[in-house]
């Protein structure tokens, strides 16, 4: 906790993505381009065509404005995000991968310059030459996505390196190729829903056609090696933790659907509008088409992202910057001492350094509307137990007396009033509510830890009983601390319980 | 569990600092050619000046420099976060917002530049394009200045997060890098002017205009630099003991060297020599870095645990880039293509 905290009211979990997913969707695009354009050019200088090779270096335009300026830049503001969002994770990756990033430097600085020249040279090399600068290109910027995939798929599955500390070990690591066969076929179908666009705006024609055409078959060829290399990825993944991710969280599994729906969405895009009617291909199309590829794209990186959870480096960090090694002397000592840059609030601090990076008190994956109406105990031991909370989270590393103190911070910004009032329910839809809040964080009726089978057919004396000892049932489970009102509610809607999960 | 442990370098420090140096010297080489280009186009007083051709190649170069500047940014910024990453990360976030927008203006700047280039009317209008991305340039500066000065002040920087958390400050010390930030604006101008004057070295009314901006840019460049000096307070003793004073002799030495040697139009030499001192001021900066810091940080007390096999496959790759771009650029410039300008 060497760093001072951003305390951005923006969350962490949009401002990150809003950055990245711009910088890969044109850095994936520059590669595939690259390979695009050269493997065009040289089909055009074979057949002589210049109506193909004058769109081509219009292409190039194009490709140099998105891809030297945007795609470079926005790189850049990756580098500017990471440091500034989870410093502590950057500072890990530095340590170790700096000459990984040194080299993948080299290859950017090569990149770049070809590109330039590739685009100044059209009517000043000689088309041989032309050629070697286009494939110097393409093969340097391919380099740098090699190096950066290393240490992308690092994050997610480190390996041997979490035994052995070594470079190659973290950097070859379980997901290493199939992730950099998968991200080439984005590469592919990218280069062609840009040359889409392109070709778009010409009026319709044989020549519009034939590109049309073309470039829908350059989108499919990439969406069949990204759905095939994409079960080769999830298989890479080690087992036990696609097995632990079924069980706590829902997101990666949602990503992954909506890869299939955006997957097949372009499918149809391409064959339809690519390859049935090509010669009115219209921008409009083009537009979709590339909305559609950046929401594909986003949920194959959102998937990635979330199943890291709640880690920034597998087994070795939490998303929160707390490495996995500091927990238990944190847990003994305290969390604050460790803060380097304090406020003065202690409470604050620690809701900072626990909570903040995945959670704001109103705005994204609100805390507040989880605790309102709820008491200071409650909190205070839901944040001791969050690791049991469903929702993949860390564990809270700190001492119980922080955990007051946390609990005490994030109880004064809730609202005060009782649940009934809050939600204005009764009955049975009060005691539905009263669960949710109370019980459902860790037990979801028929889901995650699901304890519907201890719950069913009880009496009501034992009903009071389960709720006086609640806080012996498990060592993460908080006592019962709501008042009568809730009590009997809670009760009443337990009581509509039937085992399977459905009531 | 053992996990691997981080606080090490991968290479000894005397090399990551030697590669910090060098890329840094060359990012700024390049930053003051665009900047200072930029500035001494937009303010010379040359009639006609947007239809003239060595203008007009300037204006053509501004977005190829402005990529080369940042391509070469990126390299100093990567060993600047590995040697100094408490420093460097907890100011930037202290100024996150201000830190965070550099990219965003980077990228206006970079568009109002091949603009520029791409504009076909000349006149008034490229003008414009420049004076917008010249002002964005201005932010960037002064963004970097302030941060990276606040970063050699822990103490400061710990007050200010205290009192807000929003990444809305900027470094209140203004008095401690005014000097610096208009020192390395004014050094860009004169560089900016050597190169005006080289680009036009065939044209004797560009020509006094870059001999102008250059012979001025270092007297003012200088008499700032002193003053910045003056701020150091405390810390000028352990300035004036250590070795930076020495390399600030060569760089003083040299640029009026280069000065002596571009009058006489010796271009080879006089911009060997300002490249060298340029690299003199950018070890007067590392030194002054180390002093400021001493009493929190030295980057020496961390352990090395070098990864020779990752180091040489860097170095082949570095190589290969260097093989690369001197390829391309000797393919491009090659004396077939004499007939064209550039
Ligand atoms: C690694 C990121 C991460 C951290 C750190 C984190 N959470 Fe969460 N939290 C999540 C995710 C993901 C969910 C699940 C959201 C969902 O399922 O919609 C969640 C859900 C929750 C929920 C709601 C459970 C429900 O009823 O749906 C609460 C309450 C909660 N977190 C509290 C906290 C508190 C308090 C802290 C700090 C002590 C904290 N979290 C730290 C990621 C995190
Ligand atoms: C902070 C998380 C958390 C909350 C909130 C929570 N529990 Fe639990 N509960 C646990 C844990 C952990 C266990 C024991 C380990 C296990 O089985 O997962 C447990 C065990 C139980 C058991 C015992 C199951 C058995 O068969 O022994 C029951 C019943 C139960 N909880 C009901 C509830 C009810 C009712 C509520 C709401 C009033 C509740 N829990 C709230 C975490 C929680």
């Amino acid at each position: 906790m060497n760093y001072p905290f951003w305390d951005v009211d923006i969350g962490y979990g949009i401002l990150m993505p809003l950055i990245a997913v711009i910088h890969v969707f044109v850095s994936h695009f520059a590669i595939g381009g690259g390979l695009y354009i050269v493997v065009a050019e040289t089909a055009a200088r074979k057949a002589g065509d210049t109506m193909r090779l004058e769109f081509l270096q219009r292409l190039s335009k194009f490709f140099v404005l998105v891809s030297v300026v945007f795609g470079a830049l926005t790189g850049v503001g990756i580098w500017f995000i990471i440091g500034l969002l989870n410093p502590g994770g950057t500072e890990v990756l530095i340590h170790n991968f700096v000459f990984g990033w040194a080299s993948e430097w080299a290859f950017f600085v090569i990149e770049i310059l070809a590109a330039i020249i590739y685009y100044y040279g059209w009517n000043k090399l000689s088309p041989r030459e032309h050629l070697i600068v286009g494939w110097i290109y393409f093969v340097a910027a391919w380099m740098s996505l090699f190096i950066i995939n290393g240490i992308i798929t690092f994050m997610l599955t480190p390996g041997e390196w979490l035994t052995t500390g070594n470079f190659w070990d973290g950097f070859f690591n379980p997901t290493f190729w199939s992730s950099l066969v998968l991200r080439t076929g984005i590469c592919i179908s990218l280069a062609g829903l840009y040359a889409l666009l392109v070709a778009s705006r010409y009026p319709s024609s044989p020549f519009k056609a034939k590109t049309v055409r073309y470039n829908a078959i350059w989108g499919l060829a990439g969406l069949i090696v990204v759905f095939l290399s994409f079960f080769w990825y999830k298989n890479a993944i080690p087992g036990d933790v696609m097995a632990h991710l079924a069980e706590t969280i829902s997101m990666p599994f949602t990503a992954i659907d909506q890869l299939y729906v955006y997957s097949a969405i372009l499918a149809v895009g391409f064959i339809v509008f690519g390859l049935f009617i090509p010669k009115t291909f219209h921008p409009v199309t083009g537009v979709i088409l590339m909305i559609v590829g950046l929401l594909w794209f986003g949920a194959y990186e959102w998937f990635r992202e979330s199943a890291r959870k709640p880690y920034v480096i597998s087994d070795y960090m939490y998303a929160n910057a707390i490495a996995v090694a500091d927990v238990e002397s944190l847990q003994e000592n305290g969390l604050l001492p460790s803060i380097a840059y304090r406020t003065g609030d202690d409470g604050a601090d620690l809701y900072r350094r626990v909570c903040r990076t995945c959670h704001t008190m109103t705005g994204y994956r609100a805390l507040k509307p989880k605790f309102d109406g709820t008491d200071v105990d409650f909190i205070a031991a839901i944040i001791r137990g969050m690791h049991a909370m469903k929702g993949n989270m860390p564990p809270f590393p700190g001492t119980e007396e922080e955990s007051q103190l946390l609990a005490a911070h994030i109880y004064n910004q809730v609202d005060h009033r009782h649940i009934k009032t809050i939600y204005n329910f009764e009955g049975i839809e009060l005691g539905r509510k009263v669960y949710e809040i109370r019980c459902g964080k860790c037990h979801v009726i028929g889901g995650y830890n699901d304890k519907t089978e201890s719950l069913v057919d009880l009496s009501d004396e034992e009903y009071n009983d389960l709720l006086d000892m609640a806080g012996d049932l498990g060592e993460e489970m908080p006592d019962f601390t709501g008042d009568d009102t809730e009590r009997q509610a809670l009760i009443e809607y337990l009581k509509t319980l039937t085992e399977g999960g459905a009531q | 569990m053992n996990l691997p442990d981080y606080h090490f370098f991968p290479a000894p420090l005397w090399l990551i600092t030697t590669l910090h140096i060098l890329t840094l010297t060359l990012h700024f080489a390049a930053m003051n050619f665009m900047f200072g280009g930029i500035v001494v186009i937009l303010f010379c007083k040359l009639q006609d000046k947007w239809q003239h051709p060595v203008v007009l190649q300037f204006v053509k170069l501004f977005p190829t420099a402005m990529a080369a500047t940042v391509t070469l940014g990126v390299a100093p910024l990567l060993f600047v976060q590995l040697v100094y990453p408490q420093q460097i990360y907890s100011a930037s976030i202290i100024s996150g917002w201000f830190w965070l927008l550099i990219f965003v203006v980077a990228i206006i700047s970079y568009y109002f530049l091949y603009a520029g280039s791409f504009s076909k009317t000349g006149g008034n209008k490229l003008g414009t394009y420049l004076t917008v991305a010249l002002i964005g340039l201005l932010y960037i500066s002064f963004v970097y200045s302030s941060v990276f000065s606040l970063a050699e002040h822990p103490t400061l920087m710990k007050t200010l997060y205290a009192g807000n958390q929003s990444g809305l400050i900027i470094n209140s010390h203004i008095g401690s890098y005014i000097f610096r930030w208009l020192h390395m604006l004014l050094g860009a101008i004169t560089v900016g002017g050597f190169f005006v004057g080289l680009l036009g070295r065939h044209d004797n009314r560009i020509f006094p205009v870059g001999k102008r901006f250059f012979l001025w840019g270092m007297i003012i460049t200088m008499v700032i630099g002193v003053v910045y000096m003056f701020t150091f307070g405390e810390y000028l003793r352990a300035y004036m003991r250590s070795p930076a004073i020495w390399w600030l002799l060569v760089s003083f030495i040299l640029s009026l060297a280069s000065l002596h040697f571009f009058f006489k139009r010796r271009f080879v030499i006089s911009g060997s020599m300002l490249f060298i001192s340029l690299l003199g001021m950018v070890i007067n900066r590392h030194i002054v870095r180390l002093i400021f810091l001493n009493e929190h940080y030295n980057p020496a007390t961390i352990p090395v645990q070098p990864q020779w096999s990752v180091f040489i496959a860097f170095l082949l790759c570095f190589l290969l880039a260097l093989g690369a771009v001197w390829y391309m650029l000797r393919m491009y410039f090659a004396p077939k293509h004499a007939s064209s300008p550039r």
